[in-house]
């Protein structure tokens, strides 16, 4: 049985997806995610999940357009052309979206 | 753990739903972050109306936008409201309709007209989004996490709703003057939104020591007011002569006697008429879509 693996590196983050294991049962599961991806890796927490409870789309295998295909650009800081220097907030909101929208 | 050891311990995101939190601990991070989601929803309903009243396309679809943030905010809210094991989603979403619930302020006025949307649109959400900035360091970590997705989006709402308010200032004389007279009537209420002085606050001082809260209301209102007073004179609205508001030292002072704290505690208690109307016609709409839920539940699989 295939169990995918959670990694969280410090206390407060989020546990991000890291590989899986391939183990009998559950307590087996937590054993060797542990030594394959917690032995060198900064390691605060481990989550797994049976591979089969794990439900997935995918932008290729299933012709997805995740945001869709339309001009959304409303629904993006960079489509307001006012200021954000006047509060720390706000700047940061803007920025994690320019980033966001330029990777997409 | 019992609350020394929850003091002791409180820093940002410490503590998590594998942790055995004492009960006190949990009512008061249940009342909080209920209040804040439910001020999420209260909000999109208050805003609403604007996808068919906005005046172009463009305005349109950033209001709908929007308001789907905002129902997304308050699930995400009562998802970490509900890890603390005190009250479910639908227990959390019932006393919200039969007027038990409580949420912000602001949020209990009609709001009808165009010209009073950058009212909530730009200083109510950027007085939100102030003090959702501080809750990133909130002890209760999925707490925590539920502001790094919403602070994220929040920066769009913001600046949506300046641009609507410049949109006005920089319109003709009648807009610019009924954007005025949206602001005179919005400002006291937009001052109580961080809600009575220290001394008045009835729970912050045990929030504080356990790290839910990082902020008390009086420092909250002063970042807001010297973020937002400038914006406001910018777009050149007149601040109302009452309530008074003098500098002291780069600190603001508001006269508090000038605002009306008869009516602040009125909508705490949900009993100002404005809080019946606007919680009945969110009951009314909740009750016209029960069939939606309904199908949803009855192909749940699980």
């Amino acid at each position: 049985m295939i169990w995918e693996v959670f990694r969280q590196e410090q206390a407060g983050e989020y546990h991000t997806h890291c590989g899986n294991v391939h183990a009998p049962d559950r307590e087996m599961a937590l054993l060797f995610a542990q030594i394959q991806h917690a032995r060198r890796k900064p390691t605060n927490s481990l989550w797994v999940v049976p591979q089969a409870e794990v439900s997935a789309v995918d932008a290729d295998t299933d012709d997805v357009e995740f945001g869709g295909t339309t001009d959304k650009s409303y629904r993006w800081v960079s489509a307001y052309n006012v200021d954000v220097e006047f509060a720390e907030e706000i700047e940061t909101s803007d920025r994690e979206q320019r980033k966001a929208e330029g990777e997409r | 753990m019992n609350v020394e050891e929850v003091t002791e311990r409180a820093e940002p995101r410490a503590f998590s739903p594998h942790d055995d939190m004492p009960e006190e601990y949990r009512k008061a991070a249940t009342r909080m972050i209920q209040f804040h989601a439910n001020s999420e929803i209260m909000g999109a309903y208050l805003e609403r109306p604007f996808i068919r009243q906005a005046p172009s396309l463009d305005r349109k679809l950033a209001f709908s936008a929007k308001v789907q943030d905002e129902i997304g905010h308050g699930q995400l809210l009562y998802r970490a409201a509900e890890s603390l094991g005190i009250k479910t989603r639908a227990e959390m979403l019932d006393e919200l309709a039969t007027g038990e619930g409580k949420f912000l302020n602001c949020f209990h006025y009609p709001m009808t007209e165009w010209w009073e949307t950058p009212m909530i649109a730009f200083f109510v959400d950027g007085a939100a989004m102030r003090r959702q900035a501080t809750i990133k360091r909130t002890s209760w970590e999925p707490y925590a996490h539920a502001m790094d997705k919403i602070c994220f989006e929040e920066g769009f709402h913001i600046k949506h709703g300046e641009d609507i308010m410049r949109t006005l200032a920089t319109g003709s004389r009648r807009e610019q003057q009924l954007l005025q007279e949206a602001f005179e009537e919005w400002w006291p209420r937009i001052l109580q939104f961080f809600g009575p002085t220290d001394d008045r606050s009835t729970h912050h001082d045990f929030s504080e020591r356990v790290g839910l809260k990082t902020m008390s209301n009086d420092e909250l209102r002063q970042a807001f007011l010297n973020a937002y007073l400038p914006k406001a004179q910018k777009y050149g609205l007149e601040i109302p002569d009452e309530p008074r508001i003098r500098k002291e030292d780069g600190r603001y002072i508001v006269e508090e006697d000038d605002l009306d704290w008869e009516e602040f505690w009125e909508i705490a208690s949900n009993e100002y008429a404005g809080s019946h109307e606007q919680i009945d016609s969110r009951a009314a709409t909740q009750e016209a879509v029960a069939w939606v839920r309904n199908a949803i539940d009855r192909s749940e699989q699980p």
